[in-house]
């Protein structure tokens, strides 16, 4: 559902040049100098072939070799000037364009941030932000190009006019051709890319399901099969190569029939001397690097499409954000110091004294999932548990009240005042989530439960025993500092829902929501943890989904959910009486 | 360096079927390099003979011949492009088939150690770089080598000194562009690494917004962001200057090489020496060795890392499966009994807890048995051992009185079938799923198979019916609708033992009928195993086994245990299943 705005390449990439002004003027002028420059070297061959041809060479080679010595190490110090501020550059550009995904990342709603696969995301923040950054850097490359043309072409029209029309026009209607059928070949690479894609596919299945394959007796039907798809992807790949290979010839051929144009056209007038060795010599010279700069814009044109196609992509991924906020200007900090940013910890609203949930719907667009018409309410103090079958919209309820999910229809009130940006107003300190699969993140344990805060031992041995976790930190080989893995695999599940619990625990927000925190840990081990709960603090209100009888007992007040709407709200015992769906479901009796 | 030595062994029984084709591609390779070496040659007799004067229409023909060379020339280039890519697909191609082979068959413990992923970079991805390895090998550094060799070869028949100068030159260019590289490649290393980090920071960042932000930690996170780029920025200026330093080698060949030549041209031009038009020719010729050398470089990165590929493809060729699968003796028609005699097992990779204690019971043939424990018991194990997947650590089982490891493996598999709780689909048509897209097995066959299992209906109830497409995972179809399809996999095949492992999760009333129903059909005139999760299903059963901690507890006539109130099994159906089991 992203929203079609037409994305303006130009602009951006101006804007983009704004942001870092200085260094982009710099690459302007070093690398149109570096197109430009090779005009000296041509001059000079020129001069030696003359020369060379006149006997006047002994007195006039040693100058020339000197300038052209000279012109090397010109040449050389400007390149290594070029591309150390051209890294410099288009390393910032790409993190600026990272920083400003990454900060909209964190602004969606949560369930919709993501509507991609994961791989599919993350080539948004490499491939599509490298092709805008070469596309972008390839602009000053272009300006020297068309300067260095320009030039060649009118030193050499100076020389013979005739010859330079008719050894150019045709070069630069072929290359124009030859770009067109770039576009061509593109469609055959994504045929090979896609023939690929099932052979990694179907090898990566066949792996993940060896077992089945195995115990099936399966094993050379699914290798003939994977056999044939491997000869659909020689068939495609050998074109694709082939046709890649055949367009580059196009673009040697060039060269050749513009030389043998040279040949032909000079034939005369190098007999007669109207054309001498070193005219000669720099129409090839040149013939080469024009056709290289022509090739180049022709290229550029081409990158500057794609690097469109990437902006819209990226901009896509900002979901309802203007193109302009992918290139707004923020302070990177690359250089400087960079301290931990201090959190604060100050009340963003009074304390919790009621909340309540009115009329509050959502469903998942395109269909009837979701919940309808809810109204709840939580006190100070309260245990509330939200029930009832796998689908009844447990978790859709939570994310509502949240604002994971843009509910459209109903309110929340904290303490009778409207929340407006719910998903701005439920953080810490007011409140602190655990969504059903916690999440953690590669590094440190400390670092995961502490994400920033600023505490000591003390209050992180504290919310690790309110969790339950603090033996499994003993157990651990670097204790607090052990790293946990990607995603936290290097733990248990029981150890990550643990793990995610100590994290919110230490937020000391007043309303801790749990989803479905015990899924993955043993009863005796849930006890302790909601034990501990109560104990610790009465203070504290707990909104939690759970199907788990521990947690139904410990409850103030449990709302049953049926279909996305209230079936019941009360106590155990009063569900138990009143309930046949809540007997049911506490019985374990409904699949009978 | 360059590990062709090791390439052509890996790949000699693969190289020897596309002989024919690799012969045509040397003369295709060789014809281009001559022709290309041709071309200043005609430029320099042109030269040379404009300014001797001769007439235009004998300077025309030459110019023709080189407009016809080059073409030539381009047509060579791209025919031998097209070969060396098809004969690296094709011999690659016969290897991934036979690694796939090798892979598949090797036991679960290796399946268990590496990922689907992993897999796929070590068939699929190795592979394909030996593919590329070979056409680059032949195009870029055969033809570039040959080429440059060449160039310097006619230079010296223009004038010997001038040759060797100019070949003592390219050689040391060439090693000033190895050393740079040499230099460069850690640093292009790091860079990569920088950016993996940043990738992989990124990829938990995607599923974690909502833990992140509901936590208060979106500050912490852009932090360490920023962290990681301003590690990755003195690198990847570094690497940048890598390439510069390489693009340098280039400008000082042109430079130097040009300057040489300018020098050497003025020095030994005249009589007995180098004409105007050799001395033009030889600067032409050292122009156009830079390009060729800068391939030859380029590509040594590439040969490192084919190396390392090769080494890990014969690596994985010569990891051996743990199951010796030589065994020939033919297992007996019909349902088969079972007997585990004095059976324990433990995983290759924890011998010392085992996971199944000595285990000594005999199942005649056509029982039905209904297999209870918790999770982790060791039921699925039994069912692992059961279809050969592993093998006792003690004792024996025996099928139909063979011993597995005697028997075939083939005629194992066919006789034994099994259906997991998690049945793995491919994302293909629901035929191909049927019949692991094994062409032998018709249309009316499946039809009939479904209808003796009760799923007629089913299959008209997809929209395609055997064409209707999956997707990978579960995806498209409910648990139970899996389990369907499982059944008729297994009922295929015709085995005198069924494993199932019934789903557990709650289906609806409909599917539920229909697995009774296929349920039936599947255990009818066999040995059955039923891992169970319902009372309902071992209501059944013709015996019970309850298994706690890999030991069986409790083993017996389901009627006798259950009418005796101290056995567990009625102490099981007295207090409901989900909670002791659960």
């Amino acid at each position: 559902m992203s929203n079609p705005q037409t994305v303006p390449t130009r602009k951006l990439m101006v804007q983009l040049a704004n942001r870092f002004r200085f260094r982009y003027l710099m690459n302007l002028a070093i690398w149109t100098s570096m197109w430009a420059l090779p005009i000296i070297p041509g001059l000079l061959t020129r001069r030696f072939f003359d020369s060379l041809e006149a006997g006047t060479a002994g007195a006039n080679v040693a100058t020339i070799i000197v300038i052209f010595l000279a012109y090397g190490v010109a040449r050389l110090a400007m390149m290594l000037m070029g591309m150390w501020n051209d890294a410099h550059m288009g390393f910032r550009l790409e993190s600026l364009l990272r920083r400003n995904m990454i900060e909209r990342l964190y602004a969606l709603p949560g369930a919709q941030s993501v509507e991609h696969s994961p791989g599919e995301s993350i080539s948004r923040f490499r491939e599509d932000i490298e092709h805008v950054e070469e596309a972008h850097g390839w602009t000053a490359d272009t300006a020297g190009a068309i300067v260095f043309s320009a030039v060649a072409v009118v030193v050499l029209s100076s020389i013979d006019l005739r010859m330079t029309l008719i050894v150019f026009t045709p070069l630069v209607i072929v290359i124009v051709i030859a770009e067109r059928f770039g576009t061509r070949i593109k469609r055959y690479r994504l045929a090979a890319r896609k023939a690929t894609g099932a052979v990694t596919g179907a090898i990566g299945e066949l792996f993940a399901s060896a077992q089945s394959v195995k115990v099936a007796g399966a094993e050379a039907s699914m290798v003939a099969h994977i056999d044939g798809l491997s000869e659909h992807r020689r068939v495609l790949m050998v074109k694709d190569r082939a046709l890649g290979a055949a367009l580059e010839s196009v673009f040697w051929n060039v060269l050749y029939i513009g030389t043998a144009i040279i040949l032909i056209l000079s034939a005369g007038s190098m007999t007669s001397g109207d054309l001498s060795l070193g005219e000669f010599a720099l129409f090839i010279y040149f013939l080469d690097y024009v056709t290289d700069a022509v090739y180049f814009i022709g290229l550029f044109i081409t990158r500057m499409k794609q690097a469109g196609v990437s902006f819209d992509r990226m901009i896509g991924f900002m979901r309802g954000s203007h193109w302009s906020e992918l290139v707004q200007d923020r302070d990177l900090a690359l250089r400087g110091s960079h301290p931990l940013p201090e959190i604060s910890t100050a009340r963003t609203a009074p304390a919790l004294e009621t909340l309540v949930v009115s009329g509050l719907g959502y469903h998942y667009p395109g269909t009837s999932h979701g919940v309808t018409n809810v109204d709840l309410t939580v006190h100070r103090g309260d245990f509330v548990v939200i029930t009832g079958k796998i689908g009844s919209g447990k978790t859709t309820l939570l994310r509502a009240i949240l604002g994971l999910v843009d509910a459209t229809e109903g309110e929340v009130r904290w303490n009778g005042m409207l929340v407006r940006d719910r998903a701005a107003f439920f953080t810490p300190p007011v409140s602190a989530y655990t969504p059903q699969v916690p999440h953690l993140f590669s590094m440190s344990l400390r670092d995961n439960l502490l994400l920033g805060l600023q505490l000591g031992d003390g209050d992180l041995a504290r919310a690790a025993y309110a969790a339950a976790l603090e033996d499994d930190i003993l157990e651990m080989p670097n204790r607090l500092d052990t790293p946990v893995g990607p995603r936290g695999m290097r733990l248990s599940g029981g150890q990550v829902q643990r793990a995610a619990a100590a994290r919110m625990f230490l937020r000391e927000p007043d309303l801790l929501i749990f989803d479905d925190l015990s899924s993955a840990l043993d009863i005796r081990t849930e006890l302790t943890l909601w034990d501990r709960l109560r104990s610790g603090n009465t203070e504290t209100t707990s909104l939690v989904v759970s199907h788990r009888k521990p947690a139904l007992k410990m409850a103030t007040t449990i709302v049953l959910l049926d279909e996305g709407s209230i079936s019941a709200v009360g106590t155990v015992d009063e569900l138990l009486k009143s309930s046949r769906l809540f007997r049911d479901l506490w019985h374990g009796t409904t699949s009978t | 360096m360059i590990p062709i030595r090791s390439y052509v062994s890996l790949l000699s029984r693969y190289l020897r079927r596309v002989k024919a084709r690799m012969t045509v591609l040397a003369g295709f390779a060789l014809g281009g390099i001559a022709l290309q070496l041709l071309l200043p040659q005609l430029i320099g007799r042109f030269i040379d003979d404009a300014i001797g004067g001769a007439a235009t229409d004998q300077l025309i023909p030459l110019a023709l011949w080189f407009l016809v060379v080059a073409l030539a020339r381009q047509a060579l280039a791209i025919a031998t492009t097209w070969l060396a890519e098809d004969v690296g697909w094709r011999s690659t191609n016969e290897l991934r088939s036979d690694l796939t082979r090798h892979v598949l068959d090797l036991d679960m413990d290796f399946h268990k150690e590496h990922t689907p992923g992993e897999l796929i970079e070590r068939v699929d991805g190795d592979v394909t770089a030996l593919s590329e390895f070979f056409s680059a090998f032949v195009v870029k550094v055969v033809g570039n080598g040959l080429l440059v060799t060449g160039i310097l070869i006619l230079i010296t028949f223009e004038h010997a000194l001038v040759g060797l100068i100019l070949s003592v030159f390219t050689l040391a260019t060439l090693a000033l562009m190895m050393a740079v590289q040499t230099v460069a490649i850690p640093w292009w290393k790091t860079q990569r690494a920088s950016s993996a980090e940043l990738m992989g920071f990124l990829g938990e960042q995607l599923s974690g917004t909502e833990d992140i932000r509901a936590n208060g930690g979106v500050g912490f996170m852009v932090h360490t962001f920023t962290d990681i780029l301003r590690r990755w920025l003195p690198r990847r200026v570094r690497s940048r200057l890598g390439f510069a330093m390489l693009w340098g080698t280039g400008i000082v060949h042109f430079v130097v090489g040009a300057t040489l030549v300018m020098w050497l041209g003025t020095r030994y031009l005249g009589p007995g020496g180098l004409t105007l038009g050799g001395v033009y020719l030889i600067f032409h010729y050292t122009e156009m060795t830079r390009n060729p050398m800068d391939e030859i470089r380029s590509q040594m990165e590439v040969f490192q890392k084919a190396g390392a590929g090769i080494d890990r493809v014969t690596e994985l060729m010569e990891r051996r499966s743990n199951l010796d699968t030589s065994g020939t003796t033919a297992i007996p028609s019909g349902a088969l009994s079972v007997v585990f005699d004095h059976m324990s097992f433990a995983y290759a990779d924890d011998e010392t807890s085992t996971v199944l204690h000595d285990i000594d019971i005999s199942i005649a043939p056509g029982r039905v048995v209904g297999v209870l424990g918790r999770s982790g018991s060791g039921k699925s194990t039994m069912a692992k051992v059961l279809t050969r997947l592993y093998d006792p650590t003690q004792g024996r089982v025996l099928l139909g009185g063979v011993d597995p490891r005697e028997a075939s493996l083939h005629d194992l598999r066919r006789r034994v079938g099994m259906v997991t709780q998690d049945v793995q689909l491919f994302r293909t048509t629901v035929r191909n799923n049927l019949t692991f897209f094994d062409a032998a097995i018709n249309d009316e066959r499946l039809m009939s198979v479904l209808a003796d299992l009760g799923l007629s209906n089913w299959l008209d109830s997809l929209p395609n019916g055997l064409d209707t497409m999956l997707e990978s995972g579960a995806g498209g179809l409910s648990a139970g609708q899996a389990q369907l399809l499982a059944f008729t996999r297994i009922f295929l095949k015709n085995p005198g033992l069924v494993i199932l492992d019934e789903a557990s999760s709650r289906l609806d009333p409909a599917t539920e009928a229909m697995i009774e129903s296929a349920v039936a059909a599947v255990i009818m005139d066999r040995t059955a195993f039923v891992i169970a999760h319902h009372l309902g299903t071992v209501a059944r059963a013709d015996d019970i086994m309850i298994i706690e901690n890999g030991t069986v507890i409790e083993f017996g006539e389901r009627t006798t245990l259950q009418a005796d109130p101290t056995s567990r099994f009625s102490r099981l159906l007295a207090s409901g299943m989900e909670e002791v089991l659960a």
